[in-house]
């Protein structure tokens, strides 16, 4: 019987779909932008994370410099100091040599490292720091420490760093606002493009409700119907989103070098995963809504 | 005064004292008392706005009596759950003067449809349908659509879909009031044949020649209340309250 219900509900969702082919296009078309502007939330969302992870790792990292007449044991009793501190991820001994060596090594210095004489360098420890916000922290303790090189200390760049902290507490938060007020546009466009279609209908859900049929066998169908749609609209965002994305990209990157945007295919299978769900449930839900005036009985 | 027939049979159909005031003020229904039994034919007659239609939403409980009881088939209207509602429709068979057909449905797939409802199997579906077919006479129509059906071949097409799933009440309202005399006439003759069958049948109508022709059971209402209640009666037009009497 179960079986049988599921069966109806699927032919009669399948069936109305095609023979109200204007109002259901109307709804697929309706959540399809919905969808397409959710998607490219998403994918902004997911690039400037990129960018600013990209960021967050340079800024996270910083170097202590270390003074010529530092002793050896000094250097290491700091470095395993560093290294027991919580908020340290890591912690690296670069020597002056080392240093030259890197400094020699990066194609930009090739002049100037030929002009240089003897190993102006200081040797340095690098150390990575688990949380962005504790990196002012690390580059006070290093100050206070004997063996610091008193004319250059770190590298650290505290207006910097805490621009970028603002920047991607803003850009989060302007994200999050962006989907809630996307989700609500939706869920009140769907539940008004699906009520239309109800209201076609109004005189065969009073049939059905005068046969004796029940609350649920009168709103399977037209739950099913949102579902089909919101699918049918997903699968058209994302196809248009998938081939709009790299050219975008690309695009993108080309005008505007200074933001390093990047294409990431893998993201792909997420958002495809993201917006099947979110176009389902918004066709189930705003066909629920939708429906509820007149299937009351 | 409880205007109840002298019937030996018990009534499948009893209205105690019920009274309908509808939001707006307007009181349909005025002490209303009235027994059915079981396999009656009764006609429902008055003039518009006497609350004939308010009798026959009340029956089907589309509405609730802002007082007084209704029992049908020993069930209390009033009181039953929300959930119940869609069992006790499926014992009543409704046919309506707009016929309520789906103008996207075929004749078979509108009959079939109050099957559908209750999870019947295809092969039961297919074989009730034929009957009901049969039974009104339109076989070799399975496959039209409402709209290239005659105002008489849709209202069959109602009574079939009323009927296929066997209820015991037939609840009719206006059925033949967008009829021609003869194809109301027969539709008329389904009715009877219906009843004959074991239905119980309650109909509303305006139709003064049917009504006189068949003399079985007329309710005459007036202003809200039972105005007549005659055994095997004729339509009248005067719905005077001195006419009032019990038969």
């Amino acid at each position: 019987m179960i079986l049988r219900n599921l069966k109806f509900a699927l032919n009669s969702a399948w069936q109305s779909f095609w023979r109200n082919l204007a109002v259901s296009l109307a709804a697929v078309l309706s959540i399809t932008l919905i969808l397409i502007l959710a998607g490219v939330n998403l994918l902004v969302g997911h690039a400037l994370s990129q960018v600013l992870d990209g960021f967050r790792a340079k800024v996270s990292e910083i170097s202590i410099n270390v003074s010529d007449d530092t002793p050896l044991q000094n250097v290491y009793d700091f470095q395993q100091q560093l290294t027991v501190d919580p908020r340290v991820a890591s912690v690296s001994f670069v020597t002056k040599d080392e240093a030259l060596a890197e400094f020699k090594s990066d194609p930009q210095n090739f002049i100037l490292a030929q002009q240089i004489e003897g190993n102006p360098l200081d040797a340095k420890l690098d150390v990575r720091v688990k949380n962005l916000n504790d990196v002012a922290a690390i580059d006070t303790v290093a100050r206070r420490w004997s063996g610091v090189d008193p004319t250059d200390p770190t590298n650290y760049q505290g207006e910097f760093v805490n621009r970028m902290l603002q920047l991607s507490e803003w850009l989060s938060l302007a994200g999050a606002g962006l989907l809630v007020v996307l989700l609500i546009v939706s869920v009140v466009i769907v539940m008004n493009t699906i009520r239309t279609a109800v209201y076609h209908r109004r005189k065969e859900i009073e049939v059905m409700k005068l046969v004796g049929a029940t609350e649920w066998f009168v709103r399977g169908p037209f739950v099913i119907e949102g579902v089909m749609t919101g699918l049918i609209a997903a699968s058209i965002a994302l196809a248009l989103l998938v081939v709009g994305y790299e050219p975008v990209v690309l695009r993108f990157r080309s005008d505007i070098g200074f933001i390093p945007l990047s294409y990431d295919p893998a993201f792909i299978s997420s958002l495809a995963r993201d917006l099947l769900l979110a176009g389902a449930l918004l066709g189930a839900l705003g066909s629920y809504i939708g429906v509820r005036r007149y299937v009351r009985i | 005064m409880v205007l109840t027939p002298d019937f030996a049979i018990r009534p499948v159909i009893s209205f105690q004292h019920v009274h309908k005031t509808y939001p707006t003020g307007t009181e349909a229904l005025r002490d209303v008392n009235l027994e059915v039994p079981e396999g009656d034919f009764l006609f429902l007659v008055g003039p518009s706005g006497a609350g004939k239609s308010t009798l026959v939403r009340l029956l089907i409980r589309e509405e609730k009596p802002s007082k007084g009881k209704i029992f049908v088939d020993g069930v209390e209207l009033g009181r039953m759950k929300r959930r119940r509602l869609p069992h006790y429709r499926r014992k009543v068979g409704l046919v309506f003067q707009d016929f309520k057909l789906l103008p996207n449905l075929t004749v078979y797939e509108n009959i079939a449809f109050a099957l559908r409802v209750l999870g019947e199997s295809d092969q039961r579906v297919r074989a009730r349908v034929a009957e009901a077919l049969d039974t009104v006479s339109l076989y070799g129509k399975e496959n039209t659509y409402p709209a290239n059906l005659s105002g008489g071949e849709q209202q069959r097409v109602a009574i079939a879909r009323a009927l296929v799933h066997a209820p015991r009440f037939i609840i009719a309202d206006e059925p033949t009031g967008n009829l021609d005399p003869a194809t109301a006439w027969e539709i008329m003759q389904l009715f009877l044949r219906i009843n004959a069958r074991g239905a119980t049948v309650v109909m509303a109508t305006h139709n003064r020649e049917i009504v006189d022709l068949l003399r079985r059971r007329v309710i005459a209402i007036d202003a809200g209340q039972i105005a007549r209640d005659d055994r095997s009666g004729r339509y009248h037009d005067d719905f005077a309250k001195s006419e009032v009497r019990a038969q």
